[in-house]
This record gives C-alpha cells, structure tokens and sequence, in this order.
C-alpha cells in the first residue's frame, strides 16, 4: 500500500496511470494548485539537467583527455617489474616508511636511554672519580684512628681522611 | 629496510665505541708529603700544582714537600712499588685495570709497621690523597696521581 508522499512522487513524476490516477487526483484536495506544483516540479527538473548534466566534449578537448590518460597509464606501467609484480608509486613518507621510521627512532632512543641511565645510576660514582674501596688501620697501633672518605669538587681529589694516628716525631719528616 | 637495519646498528656501535675507556699504557705517580705550614714556604712540587689550591684549603698548610716518591709505567695493570722516604714506605700493589681506572692496593708502613691499607681504583682525572699520621708540626700525605 503506497502512502500520500510516494504517490505523490509518482504523480509529480508522470508515473501513476489508470485508476491509481484518477484515484489519487480524486484524492487531491485542490488541484489546481496540485498542478501548478507539478508544472514547477517539471521546470527545475529541466533547469537542473541543463546546468549540471553531462558536457559534450569537444574536439580539443577530447584529445586532451585521451592523451593526460595514456600518460598516466604509461607512467603507471612503467613501475611494474619486468616480472609483473606491482611496485607501490609512493612518496616517502608511506605508511609502512612511517612505521619503519618510528620504529627506528624508538630504537635509537632506547639505546640513548640505556646508556644515559646506565652513566647516572646513583647508585654507582663517577667512573672519572677515584674510588675508595676499603680502609683499615691497625687496631694495635692506633685504637682510636677513624676513617672516613670524601671527594672535593675542586680538582677532583678523593680523600681519604684519617684522625686518630698515632702522632710521631718531626724526625719522621726526614728524606 | 635493510639499510635502515644497517644504520642503526652502525649507530648503536658508534655510541658504545665512544663510552670513555682507559686506554694504552699510564704513569703514575705515588708520593709521601709532608704538609706544613712555614714562614717562608718552598714552590709545590710540580707533580701537586695542579691540585695545589685543594691540598691548601682542604689541609691548611702552605708548604708540601715530597719526601719520598716514585713514577711507575703501568703497561699491564698488575705491577707494584715502593715509594720511601727515611722511615717511611707506600707499597703500591696494581690489581688490575677497570673502565674507572686501576685497581690498586696501597700499604702505608712505619719502618716495618703497618699503619695503614686501603684498596682504590684510581682514575686517570681525579688524583687521591691519604692523610697519614700526624709529622712533627706538620702531617704526612699520601697522594697518587695519574700523569
């Protein structure tokens, strides 16, 4: 069962014939100004096929076209291999050069992070800064000696530093 | 793709060749210095001038004066030596060579008494400084550098 709208479509478009004709103009309840939406209907229809439809070519540029065709389809074969397999005509920054390239930067990255944090472990001291590893005084000799370690930024002297030793003569002092 | 592979591990290679190393052969330098402060002090060494302003502020004296050194060409890392002055002995012992520097045990003696062992890896930019016992009014160091 057609509703109003379609049969009116198919009004305005030519389409209904016979009793669904008379049946559906029956139906209209003015329709003189049914008609006079038809007739206008038909005019933009006419107008809207005039000014967007398809152009007829002309002789130039017709040629045209057929040779910017050929061009392109001879540029196109012209990046198949000789064994028939089909090379990609792409700039460089293709999706799959992308990923490649991403992928290649996180590597490089990775690698600068490995060794950066490698280098600033707190762990560990500088490896350009002497270490001391262990000390010890003879217990003996010096009861009371202490040790302790230090590094002065100034010309970057490791110190091992000692109180407690037993305390000797200037005669020590000699060469 | 081959070629990108190739790039980064030229990269990766390049990084890791350039991480800083001790290399070849080294001399070091291990001396027993007495610091003390004098009215009319001697020139530094020329072996301690260039940690001159450290020793001065860290220790408070004007004078240093070697009385006992010795320069050994570290070539395997696994040589030792004394330095001695009159009553005083550092035997030095090399334990090795290590991306920090070399690995060294140092013994402090008193005639034939032990006063004082330390194990250090020493590196080739940051000299080290033992202080020893209390000299008389001044104070004996211990101090190794790598020229």
């Amino acid at each position: 069962m057609k509703t109003f709208e379609e049969k009116w479509t198919a009004w305005l478009d030519g389409q209904l014939s016979g009793r669904e004709l008379t049946e559906f103009e029956a139906s209209l309840p003015d329709k003189a100004a049914a008609e006079a939406e038809k007739a206008e209907a038909k005019k933009l229809g006419v107008l809207l096929k005039r000014e967007i439809g398809a152009q007829t070519l002309m002789n130039e540029e017709f040629f045209s076209h057929q040779l910017r065709e050929r061009i392109a389809r001879e540029t196109a074969g012209s990046s198949r291999e000789s064994g028939g397999r089909r090379i990609e005509v792409s700039t460089w920054w293709t999706i799959r050069r992308l990923l490649w390239t991403g992928t290649a930067s996180l590597a490089v990255f990775l690698v600068f992070a490995i060794f950066v944090m490698r280098d600033k472990n707190p762990a560990e001291q500088s490896q350009y800064l002497t270490q001391i590893l262990n000390a010890r005084v003879d217990p003996v000799v010096s009861p009371n000696a202490t040790i302790s370690m230090f590094e002065a930024k100034e010309g970057r002297v490791t110190v091992l530093w000692t109180e407690g030793l037993q305390s000797l003569p200037s005669d020590y002092a000699a060469k | 793709m081959g070629r990108s592979l190739a790039l980064v591990a030229a990269f990766t290679a390049l990084i890791m060749s350039a991480s800083p190393k001790l290399q070849g052969a080294e001399t070091v330098w291990s001396g027993l210095v007495i610091a003390e402060n004098v009215a009319q002090p001697q020139p530094i060494p020329l072996e301690l001038t260039r940690i001159e302003g450290s020793l001065k502020k860290l220790f408070g004296y004007n004078q240093f004066q070697v009385i006992g050194q010795s320069r050994k060409l570290l070539t395997t890392g696994q040589e030792d030596w004394l330095a001695t002055s009159k009553f005083f002995g550092l035997h030095v012992d090399a334990r090795g060579e290590s991306e920090a520097g070399y690995v060294l045990n140092l013994k402090l003696y008193k005639e034939k008494e032990l006063l004082l062992e330390t194990d250090a890896k020493l590196s080739k930019r940051s000299p080290l400084v033992i202080k020893g016992p209390q000299v008389g009014s001044g104070q004996l160091l211990l101090i190794l550098v790598v020229q």
